[in-house]
């Protein structure tokens, strides 16, 4: 518990300072913690519930098209906004689990790939909405205490603070006994129903916390990107990247996601200016490589031995 | 003796397949119940479907004059319902501790509340210095007392186990039978399936047999085991 704190403040120490020393590297920052709070948030279902999500574009693209919409048509300033978008998303996993968790298996993982399928239709199609397929453009923001939301640094702030919770939420939770039933289902569904663990139950509410998180940093990557479009925020792709980032980084651990989003976006990016054309590639192989041999993912396997090495210190002792 | 558990008229049907027919059994407060009959007779799945987890045909179950037939595992466990599984089925990511503490949150939300409780099963099953081992790591005896720890923390009023004392050493056997007999002692309702003899004679108040799904003997385990269909069943005939 008290090194989990001290990783949190260590983040948020780092993450204070950060913009006046890396003025010129912001947008990448943003990046990394956007992605380390969605991956955080995915794996409260993907990795401590084990219920894997590849739809998770979907409530990213929630929360950037409320606050797109909000303000361009209504006026509406994105801390509503990015509430009601997170009633929203927990509204629509509601009724996407209660659909779909009843199915064991690979399923419930491919229906999600539908979910933004449907989401990125409807944005297409309601154009006096959404903007059909070209989009829609925050030309205005409000400017709460006098701070532009429109600058990097207000934007990497806001993502820090993002991030900072959603780690903060998932400490909290793993200590509780919500953390345990979460792992309980993960681990042997008849075996949590035997300790009086409804499973569909914890899922839901595994499944409705994670959208809501989500969408809560989808608000913020609205206000970021500034202009939304349906194929780039409802991409398969982006589902993906979140899930990887878990996975690579370590499901079911409380840092995974968050190392996964530096390694992963940090290198990613790195690839991408060094490598130019070859950066897929490399992409590639690193997942290959983390997937062939560190399985449980990077955090979840020093984790893994830290445990077993505490272990056979105090057999031997 | 009140019934804590009453099962009436219990039948599970697989497709065409009678796996349980119509046995009826109850139990009262620190009654020992063992269920036996040769493979396949139908013994865990009758469990199964007095415990929620197979579907029933028909039957009537009630829990402290409470009927639960129509209730979900789940819900039937947070009434007084603990079990074990056949194959022990901890959670293998988590520590020995944690396992534990998962049942213990049944009735306790405090994590260090729920903790102290978790802590008293495992010393009561003898697993308190495993504590913090991974679930994964430990041998068969203890992972039965694991399954056993898990059963008790959920504080039940009946609890089911399912051949828990399989493959058991004789010391071990031992310390199995002492164990269930201590929690009869503490007023527990103690349904058990079980294929050694040993244990469900010293043990059981009242033996039921089952044969191909029919209940074939009840009584004593004296009764049932001079009971000469219940031979024939086991043995088969000349």
């Amino acid at each position: 518990m008290t090194k989990h704190l001290i990783g949190l403040g260590v983040l948020l120490a780092v993450g204070v300072a950060y913009p006046a020393i890396f003025p010129n590297n912001l947008t990448i920052a943003i990046s990394v913690l956007l992605f380390a709070g969605w991956a955080t948030s995915w794996d409260l279902l993907g990795g401590w519930n084990g219920q894997v999500s590849l739809g998770h574009a979907s409530f990213v693209g929630l929360g950037a098209y409320f606050v797109a919409i909000g303000q361009s048509q209504f006026g509406l300033a994105p801390w509503w906004t990015m509430a009601m978008a997170a009633a929203v998303a927990a509204v629509l996993a509601y009724f996407w689990g209660w659909l779909t968790f009843s199915l064991r298996g690979p399923y419930f993982s491919l229906s999600t790939i539908a979910v933004a399928e449907i989401l990125r239709l409807v944005a297409i199609n309601e154009e006096w909405l959404t903007g059909g397929a070209t989009g829609v453009f925050i030309a205005t923001l409000p400017e709460p205490f006098g701070v532009d939301l429109f600058s990097r640094t207000a934007q990497f702030y806001m993502a820090l603070a993002f991030a900072t919770v959603v780690i903060a939420t998932v400490i909290v939770i793993s200590r509780a006994r919500f953390g345990y039933q979460l792992r309980a289902v993960r681990e042997d569904e008849d075996s949590a129903m035997a300790a009086g663990i409804d499973p569909t139950a914890t899922k839901l509410k595994a499944f409705m916390l994670s959208a809501a998180l989500t969408s809560i940093g989808g608000g913020i990557y609205g206000i970021v990107l500034a202009f939304i479009e349906p194929h780039v925020i409802f991409a398969l792709l982006l589902s993906v990247q979140i899930a990887l980032t878990a996975i690579i980084g370590g499901r079911g651990t409380i840092w995974g996601p968050a190392v996964g989003a530096l390694v992963l976006i940090g290198a990613g990016e790195m690839f991408r200016t060094t490598f130019a054309e070859a950066n897929m590639l490399i992409y590639g192989i690193l997942i290959l490589v983390v997937v062939l041999f560190v399985p449980r993912g990077i955090v979840g396997e020093l984790a893994r031995r830290h445990i077993r090495r505490l272990y056979a210190k105090r057999a031997q002792g | 003796m009140p019934n804590v558990l009453r099962a009436d008229g219990i039948t599970v049907k697989f497709g065409g397949v009678t796996a349980v027919n119509n046995v009826s059994l109850s139990l009262g407060s620190g009654e020992i119940l063992g269920l036996i009959g040769p493979n396949g007779a139908g013994k865990t799945t009758l469990f199964n479907a007095v415990t929620g987890f197979a579907p029933m045909h028909s039957g009537r179950i009630t829990l402290l004059d409470k009927d639960i037939t129509a209730l979900p595992t789940f819900k039937r466990t947070r009434l007084g319902f603990g079990r074990t599984f056949q194959t022990e089925r901890p959670f293998e990511e988590l520590t020995v501790l944690e396992n534990v503490l998962i049942a213990a949150f049944l009735t306790v939300g405090r994590r260090s509340e729920a903790e102290r409780l978790a802590m008293s099963v495992l010393e009561q099953v003898g697993l308190a210095d495993r504590a913090h081992q991974p679930a994964l790591d430990l041998n068969l005896a203890r992972r039965r007392r694991l399954e056993l720890a898990k059963a008790l923390a959920v504080k039940p009023r009946v609890i089911f186990l399912d051949e828990i004392m399989a493959g058991l050493n004789p010391p071990a056997l031992r310390e199995m039978i002492a164990f269930v007999s201590s929690l009869s002692a503490q007023g527990l309702a103690v349904l058990m399936v079980e294929h050694i003899m040993e244990a469900i004679i010293e043990l059981s108040d009242h033996v039921i047999v089952l044969a191909s799904g029919e209940k074939i003997a009840e009584g004593t385990p004296h009764q049932v085991t001079s009971n000469e269909r219940v031979i024939e069943a086991y043995l088969g005939t000349d």
